[in-house]
């Protein structure tokens, strides 16, 4: 058992009957946390597995990590979300989502490692969580409101009109502690309450939980928002090492921001892409720089700040596919607006982010538009523009003119529209797997697509994306030498992931298919499983594979890592148990999928992944030859047969049965999973 | 500026409220900093407890919010984490404009400290084993929270420690028995060291100080570099707002 990092009960919620249980985190501490528990917690309270996401059975799950709180660096903050999805085409499969910030700390210091929200409420209600203290409260004069006006609304019930500078009391004897902290809360906007399948959560201001269609689900639960503020400590096994732990990585790892090791060649816009490999402050926009005085801002505990704070107050705290949504505009002040108003409504950037220049390409094709095909009066001519922009993402939220459609996501908008099979099979539509938006290239970078493909989602972890693809290109980019050579790459990324073997980085032709790529791939998923989605790792920051800020470019994993969850929990684990961990969450979720109905026969991809050649530079470790280079592997495609050949190998490796895909007696037996087996041999779907 | 305000000669204007609210700051902190005050006679008993030798110097405009120094300050000074138990605190508002949507605020060690003055028991009090860091004794607090309330700042650097019901205040880490570093006035402080920014710094010298916070600037080109705001000071926001932002607003559009 433990001795730090958790905090002892897990809130369960049932919203049908206003009901509350507290369960022992202990019961559930073996899952470690985050997915890894909710997943269990889900495993255990959801019977019926193929439920719909928006039935009221379906278990949301708001879970924190023996980290949350604790100050390990970039492992504070995040919280992760688990429930069946809605966003998944054809079949909404259990999956998860995440947000930064500080909602997760919060909650622990409010007393709960996580909240697990099963029912539904017949009239708006909202959580509110104080020190212990849980209350449902009406939601009617919150259900309208965007979210930013719905968090504003929350700190004034809940701390009144204590300034945002100011201590406020917990409770009326001191003796509850007092905080200068507003509640932290995590709530849906008008796009959720519409219980659309793009809507997404959101928490402060650019924290957003988007895949899955979680805001559509709490929508559908008639839930507004879950609030907590606490003043209680989280206890952490030994304070001296998470300490040191802290200053070294900064030391040794982090960006100095007064005399940095490698700073960004030039300055201004489009430099902070550089920052993806030095760790420098504020670059999370990837594509821009501030126009305008700005700050960076990160989440709690987080030793690398990657987001900004503007003078405007517009985008604040947006990151990635948020930073880079409605470049099409050409302004950045009008991006910033289009962003802050996707947050504000609740809708899930990354449906949208190619999702509206795909219908743009439908309206240059006469098949969208006034009295088209597919009847739209929005004002298609002016596209590119925030009018444009500002009222398709209304049309979504309110549900006229197509945006009746999209409330069900792009993917699914095509299929109603009868586009589906061909846009996906020309990539007009480029979604290569289970309707989510292509997010790199599926024909290479392959442990992404792979990953996405047997698991729920895309993947969305860039420990290694980092540096296979966006090291090469970024230098490449701003004219300076890439930081180490491939070759150098590939012993880095196979030292620290413990896969051993370099060919596992190698993205060639025939790399793609060869055994040392399914280890690698396999490693993504356990270590994902664990330290990503368990332990609320943020996977922007690990893992740190490599670096430059070191002489030998050695990363901090997977050293770190162990040290920060024995400081933390006092718990003494290997990385090999760690990975292990991880796979036994993997195949857990294996299990879950297949009793919803997943078969091999369903793990292909797109047809324009096999069909469609790459026609644009993109870089990767290639080894030809014997020799080690960064490609840009062009005019490639995945090659059908080769890939069902991996397949089977891959089903092989993990466990499972090669001819369906589904988990075997003998693969669940070896993590201690029998009675998972036993539940697939009931339903007829245990791997022979 | 109001008839009663005093001038300093650096051109910086003060309510005599502030004044008084802030005698530990610019009062007679600049004094003691070498700045002249015009038309102000320092009380006796205000010059009769020892400087502290060493004070947080914070860049509000460089912390990014990441609490990473209030987790640190607890973690070393309590062995356990908790913001409430932070004698440094990062105060927020997520969609509130740069510079005005954060600040540091930590305690001064006044040179005039309202909680040592207002202290009943003596636990409150200038400690000269620590460099005259403004200390509290625990065994000595008797816990009526005078000095919480005599803090003249927002929101008050005095804390009530309610886990462990005693009076707290920043002791520049002379107490961090969780951390493998000497702390206190020539020693470590853990909010400087784990910053991440580098927006904390430690000074000998009373910094220049304003009822908002210190007139720090710890941003330097590189800073500047990486598009960031290198301008001074504080909360003083020394440029003119963006002019063609398009106004967020989630109501329908037309």
């Amino acid at each position: 058992m433990a001795t730090g990092g958790y905090v002892g009960k897990i809130l369960y919620v049932n919203l049908t009957d206003k009901t509350t249980e507290e369960i022992p985190t202990s019961q559930y501490e073996e899952w470690g946390g985050g997915y890894g528990i909710g997943q269990a917690l889900f495993w255990d309270r959801v019977p019926d597995k193929t439920i719909d996401g928006f039935d009221p059975a379906n278990m949301v799950s708001f879970m924190t990590s023996p980290m949350c709180g604790t100050g390990a660096p970039s492992a504070t903050g995040r919280t992760e979300v688990t429930g069946i999805g809605i966003q998944q085409y054809p079949i909404g499969w259990f999956t998860r989502s995440n947000f930064g910030g500080r909602w997760s700390a919060m909650l622990k210091y409010a007393g709960y490692d996580g909240v697990a929200v099963q029912g539904a409420s017949d009239t708006p209600v909202w959580i509110n969580i104080v020190n212990g203290k849980v209350t449902f409260e009406d939601a009617t004069g919150l259900w309208g409101l965007d979210t930013h006006e719905t968090q504003e609304e929350i700190w004034k019930i809940v701390t009144g009109n204590v300034d945002f500078r100011d201590w406020w009391d917990a409770d009326s004897t001191r003796d509850s502690g007092r905080t200068t902290a507003k509640p932290a809360v995590v709530c849906i906007g008008p796009a959720g309450e519409a219980q659309t399948r793009n809507a997404c959560l959101l928490h402060d201001s650019g924290n957003g939980g988007g895949q899955g269609g979680f805001g559509g689900i709490l929508g559908a639960k008639n839930l507004k928002a879950i609030s907590c503020i606490g003043t209680g400590s989280v206890p952490v096994a030994d304070p001296a090492a998470l300490m040191d732990i802290r200053l070294e990585l900064k030391e040794v790892h982090g960006y100095n921001v007064d005399d940095p090791k490698v700073e960004q060649p030039l300055t201004g816009q489009g430099t902070s892409l550089f920052g993806i490999n030095t760790n420098q402050p504020g670059y999370a926009h990837l594509l821009w720089t501030a126009n305008q005085p700005a700050r960076p801002q990160g989440c709690m505990g987080c030793f690398k700040n990657c987001r900004m704070n503007f003078a405007s107050g517009l985008a604040n705290g947006d990151i990635c596919v948020e930073g880079l949504f409605w470049a099409a505009s050409g302004d950045l002040n009008e991006q910033m607006a289009a962003i802050t108003l996707l947050d504000r409504l609740g809708i899930n950037a990354y449906d949208l982010i190619n999702g509206h220049s795909y219908l743009h390409s439908l309206y240059k094709m006469g098949i969208l538009g006034p009295g088209k095909e597919i009847h739209s009066e929005l004002p298609w001519e002016e596209y590119a523009t925030y009018g444009f922009i500002e009222k398709l993402l209304h049309a979504i939220a309110d549900g006229t003119d197509i945006g009746a459609d999209l409330q069900d996501g792009v993917t699914r908008a095509a299929v109603k529209w009868g586009r589906y099979e061909e846009d996906i099979a020309s990539g007009l539509l480029n979604r290569p797997q289970w309707g989510f938006q292509e997010h790199y290239d599926p024909r290479l970078e392959v442990e992404w697509s792979y990953g996405s493909l047997f698991g729920d989602r895309d993947i969305n972890e860039h420990g290694v994306n980092w540096w296979v693809h966006w090291m090469p290109l970024v230098t490449a980019a701003l004219g300076v030498p890439a930081h180490f050579s491939a070759e150098r790459m590939v012993e880095l990324l196979a030292e620290a992931t413990g896969v051993g073997d370099p060919d596992g980085w190698d993205y060639s032709e025939e790399g793609i298919y060869a055994d040392p790529k399914l280890k690698a791939v396999a490693w993504h998923r356990h270590y994902g499983r664990f330290w990503l989605q368990s332990m609320l790792l943020c996977d922007w920051a690990w893992p740190q594979l490599a670096s430059v800020n070191t002489e030998d470019n050695k990363g901090a994993t997977p050293e770190y890592e162990i040290r920060m969850y024995k400081a933390v929990t006092g718990k003494d684990i290997t990385y090999e148990e760690s990975l292990e961990m991880g796979r036994r969450i993997w195949n857990l979720g294996r299990a879950i999928w297949t009793l919803q109905g997943r078969h091999r026969d369903m793990e292909v991809f797109s047809g324009y992944v096999y069909d469609v050649p790459t026609t644009a530079p993109y870089f990767l470790p290639v080894k030809e030859n014997g020799e080690w280079k960064y490609g840009i592997c062009l005019d490639r495609t995945l090659d059908r047969e080769k890939f069902e050949d991996t397949k089977t190998r891959f089903y092989a490796l993990e466990g499972w049965a090669t001819d369906s895909g589904w988990p075997t007696r003998a693969g669940l037996g070896e993590l201690g999973l029998d009675h998972v087996a036993d539940e697939l041999e009931k339903n007829g779907k245990l791997g022979a | 500026m109001a008839d009663n305000d005093i001038k300093t000669t650096e051109g910086q204007g003060y309510s005599r409220r502030q004044f008084f609210a802030g005698l530990g700051g610019v009062g007679v902190g600049a004094l003691l900093g070498g700045f002249v005050v015009k038309g102000f006679i320092v009380p006796e008993q205000v010059m009769a407890l020892p400087a502290s030798e060493g004070y947080l110097l914070v860049d509000t405009k460089k912390c990014a919010g990441c609490d990473t120094c209030m987790l640190t300050c607890s973690m070393v000074h309590h062995g356990r984490v908790n913001p409430a138990l932070s004698r440094i605190q990062v105060t927020k508002n997520p969609f509130g404009k740069f510079p005005y949507d954060m600040e540091q605020v930590q305690c001064r060690q006044c040179p005039a400290p309202a909680c040592v003055e207002a202290c009943p028991t003596g636990a409150n009090h200038v400690s000269e084993e620590n460099g005259n860091v403004r200390m509290v004794d625990e065994s000595k607090c008797v816990g009526c929270e005078r000095c919480v309330y005599a803090c003249p700042f927002t929101p008050s650097r005095m804390q009530w420690n309610h886990e462990d019901k005693h009076a707290q205040k920043c002791d520049l880490c002379a107490n961090t028995p969780y951390w493998n570093e000497e702390g206190g006035p020539g020693g470590k402080q853990a909010c400087i060291e784990s910053c991440p920014m580098r927006a904390i710094s430690y000074t000998t010298d009373v910094p220049v100080q304003q009822e908002w916070g210190y007139m720090a600037n710890l941003r330097n080109h590189h800073w500047g570099w990486l598009s960031l705001d290198t301008t001074d000071f504080g909360k003083e926001a020394d440029f003119e707002l963006p002019t063609n932002p398009v106004p967020p607003a989630a109501a329908p559009a037309e």
